[in-house]
């Protein structure tokens, strides 16, 4: 039987089309947040994936993943696709994937001053929900990289992956041409040095990390060092002192001795700077060292490096640890692939590997005789690794850990911007330092005063129990 | 009343009852149109609205509340919102300006030539096809320091090299190189059109009555554009005040906050501190004044034409 359509149905017919697809696109959203929150918390192990989500900043240090993928598929019968997000601008796109429930991440690769935030609003799952603390082998983990950097409220929510120090990189050849004995140990033997070295454009003095981003941490590292904190126990900030304006002046003053387009100067460039052979010292982070040493990477100073702790005190910066994502429909899974890449077996073999950037973090892997890359090959002479090892120790004996309190990324940004500015003499280094200071108190107060200061006192304690001296 | 009183009131209404059945049909077919905007654009904007009376940040624990007009107040204060204000206002401003006036004698040096302007025009089109990002990366290796093309030129003729997008003098300048190249060829092309929309025995006239080619362009040419050159202006504006991508690749708002436009302050306090109730009342504030500009572009676009050239006659 045909049936006539009028005209009057045709367009009470369209009205409603009309209206579910606008109602479906204003509502799918919400749908989708709905449908991917489904794997969350309360899923159970069967029936998950074996293939995972893995979110790292991209790059090399993704790379470990791609190296044991077929390893872990026959070990723990998981394998892992990465999901890369950039280096600077990580914790937006993980928080705007978690504030909305999302399932597109198992595991999670990330800094532990992350760790504040995702624990408070609940992004992370506890390891031990899946399996025994005993699997992470925690004895053998560095104490500064395992309570402050795994543990929230005593409990293990993270597993290492990269533990991360500054470290001074520097010419040998060039300070034995100029007398120089030994690297400075001080800041202003490190100033004096730098200057007497600064040759352009064939010898810069330094250089250091003076884009947007990360710059703070290369103000801490001198403000560490001339004994400044972070805030007092009411949490006022305490980088708006003289130690802070003597620190952050340091930093202009090593600016002038520096290569000329220093504030555009990341992580990469930084490395560059030192292994085209153009710069006499860099603090960098302590993969730097391995690279130094490889003709693959078009290093033009091996042999001729050097390596020490930075001047009195090393800053720990970065590090990343691996959690996983509340919201992932694999749980399970995912704790094993982190329980693989963080076996001491596993670890040990890219920690020393110049092809990505991963760092020790146990007390097993600080010995020379592992310093190959991930085949099993040397990356250095045995006489350089062992100086290079030694100034791992070095650094963390004296290490300053990285604020890893709620509103960290915050914290340090707006730091990161101040700092930032008065590098570029918009701003001087007190009135940088002052209005970091007052935009920290805004961000305490709107995190709740009293909330902070308890997170503060326990993020101090955790670490002054590793042996940490603040 | 008799029957063919009756049969004269059919005839008269039959019509009228016909036009308001094919208003209400009108209205009904724009229906769904109209709800999916509703949904899309009028309801999120009245959100961002009532968001910005409210104090929300995603990663606090406390709950949203109301407080007036506090996150407005704390835009006056907020020196890095003024000074995204500014930069976004010198972009806009200078952009706007230099384009249009490249733009202007490129349309009409194309609008000359007797050959070759279609091909002229594609291969124009093509830096404003590409995604900003791409052109990001694309200049960002211009401007590498030690291996970009311009420093390596400048070395060839013993030039001292500039260091571009790192330096706190140049990085403004570099943004606005790179927005010149990518949107210029934009504006020749919406220029070009209204060129030849114009009738061409206007010019020939005003040739005949012995008007200079000055005269031409000031007296015709630019007062018949002018709708043209209204609707150009608007739309680089409006992307002017939006501008984020070459930002994000080429300086991240640096040297220091050199170069953090408006938009980039707000996706940095949306996106990466959360803070949305002053971010939508920062989105408010921006759109009131794209809104107040437009008006304003409209508003000198639209006077009437006779007017318009007795403002512009000569004594």
């Amino acid at each position: 039987m045909t049936r006539s359509v009028s005209r009057r149905s045709f367009i009470s017919g369209g009205i409603k089309g009309g209206a579910l697809l606008a109602g479906s696109a204003a509502l799918s959203p919400l749908i989708s947040a709905c449908s991917s929150s489904s794997g969350g918390p309360g899923t159970s192990g069967s029936g998950e994936s074996t293939t995972l989500t893995v979110e790292i900043d991209e790059g090399q240090n993704a790379e470990p993943w791609v190296w044991f993928n077929a390893d872990m598929k026959r070990t723990v019968g998981v394998s892992t696709t990465i999901a890369g997000l950039p280096f600077v601008g990580q914790y937006e796109k993980i928080v705007a994937e978690l504030v909305a429930r999302s399932s597109a991440y198992d595991v999670l690769v990330f800094p532990p001053y992350f760790m504040g935030d995702f624990v408070a609003k609940g992004f992370l799952r506890k390891l031990t929900d899946f399996g025994p603390e005993s699997a992470f082998d925690l004895p053998d983990v560095l104490p500064v990289y395992r309570d402050p950097y795994l543990k929230r409220n005593g409990d293990l929510y993270a597993a290492n992956y990269d533990g991360d120090v500054l470290m001074l990189t520097y010419r040998t050849d060039v300070f034995d041409s100029h007398g120089i004995k030994s690297p400075p140990a001080t800041w202003d033997e490190f100033l004096s040095v730098a200057k007497e070295l600064h040759n352009p454009p064939h010898m810069y003095g330094n250089a250091f990390y003076g884009q947007r981003g990360f710059c703070y941490a290369w103000f801490m590292n001198i403000f560490a060092a001339y004994g400044g904190r972070w805030f007092d126990s009411k949490m006022n900030p305490q980088i708006n002192n003289d130690l802070g304006v003597k620190a952050l002046e340091l930093l202009i003053e090593l600016n002038k001795y520096a290569p000329p387009n220093e504030l555009a100067i990341g992580y990469p460039q930084l490395n560059q700077v030192f292994l085209n052979g153009s710069t006499a010292m860099v603090i960098q982070w302590d993969d730097l060292p391995l690279k130094t040493e490889s003709a693959a990477l078009g290093s033009k100073v091996i042999g001729k490096s050097g390596y020490a702790p930075c001047p009195v005190r090393s800053y720990m910066p970065y590090s990343r640890v691996m959690a996983i994502s509340a919201y992932s429909a694999n749980p399970h899974n995912s704790w094993k692939a982190i329980q693989y890449m963080n076996r001491s077996s596993i670890s040990a073999k890219d920690v020393y590997d110049p092809g990505c950037g991963e760092d020790p973090f146990r007390a097993s892997q600080l010995d020379p005789s592992l310093v190959k890359d991930h085949t099993g090959q040397a990356t250095m002479p045995p006489a350089l690794a062992t100086a290079y090892v030694n100034a791992i120790k070095g650094c963390l004996a004296e290490g300053y850990p990285e604020l890893s309190i709620p509103g960290a990324f915050h914290y340090l940004d707006t730091l990161d911007l101040f700092v930032n500015e008065a590098l570029a003499g918009q701003i001087s280094a007190a009135g940088a330092l002052n209005a970091a200071a007052s935009e920290w108190n805004t961000i305490t107060q709107s995190l709740d005063q009293g909330a902070q200061e308890a997170a503060y006192s326990a993020w101090i304690q955790s670490f002054q129990a590793a042996g940490v001296s603040y | 009343m008799t029957l063919a009183v009756l049969r004269r009131g059919r005839e008269i209404s039959r019509p009228r009852k016909r036009a308001s059945a094919g208003r209400r049909f009108g209205r009904l077919a724009v229906g769904p149109a109209t709800l999916i905007l509703v949904a899309l654009s009028v309801f999120p904007l009245l959100y961002a609205l009532r968001l910005s009376f409210m104090s929300d940040n995603l990663l606090s624990a406390a709950p949203m509340r109301y407080v007036g007009i506090e996150n407005y107040i704390a835009l006056i204060h907020d020196h890095l919102f003024i000074n995204g204000l500014v930069v976004t206002a010198f972009f806009a401003a200078a952009m706007v300006t230099v384009q249009l006036g490249v733009g202007l004698a490129l349309a009409l040096a194309l609008h000359r030539l007797s050959r070759y302007q279609q091909l002229l025009a594609t291969v124009l089109l093509i830096p404003s096809i590409l995604s900003p990002s791409v052109v990001g990366f694309q200049w960002l290796q211009l401007f590498n320091y030690s291996g970009g093309l311009i420093n390596y030129f400048l070395r060839e003729l013993h030039l001292p090299l500039q260091t571009w997008n790192a330096s706190p003098r140049l990085a403004l300048p570099s943004l606005l190189i790179v927005d010149f190249w990518e949107w210029t060829p934009f504006m020749v092309l919406l220029l070009f059109a209204g060129l030849r929309s114009i009738p061409q025995p206007i010019f020939e006239a005003a040739r005949v009555d012995g008007s200079s080619g000055w005269q031409i362009l000031r007296y015709h040419t630019v007062p018949l554009l002018r709708r043209t050159i209204g609707i150009v202006v608007i739309l680089r504006l409006v992307a002017e005040f939006k501008i984020f991508d070459i930002i994000y690749v080429l300086t991240a708002g640096g040297p220091g906050s050199k170069t953090e436009s408006l938009a980039y302050y707000e996706y940095t306090q949306g996106f990466s501190y959360f803070n949305m109730g002053y971010t939508a009342a920062m989105c408010v504030i921006s759109l009131i004044i794209v809104i107040v500009l437009v008006k304003l572009i409209l508003g000198f676009t639209e006077r009437p034409l006779v007017r318009l050239a007795a403002d512009t006659e000569a004594p």
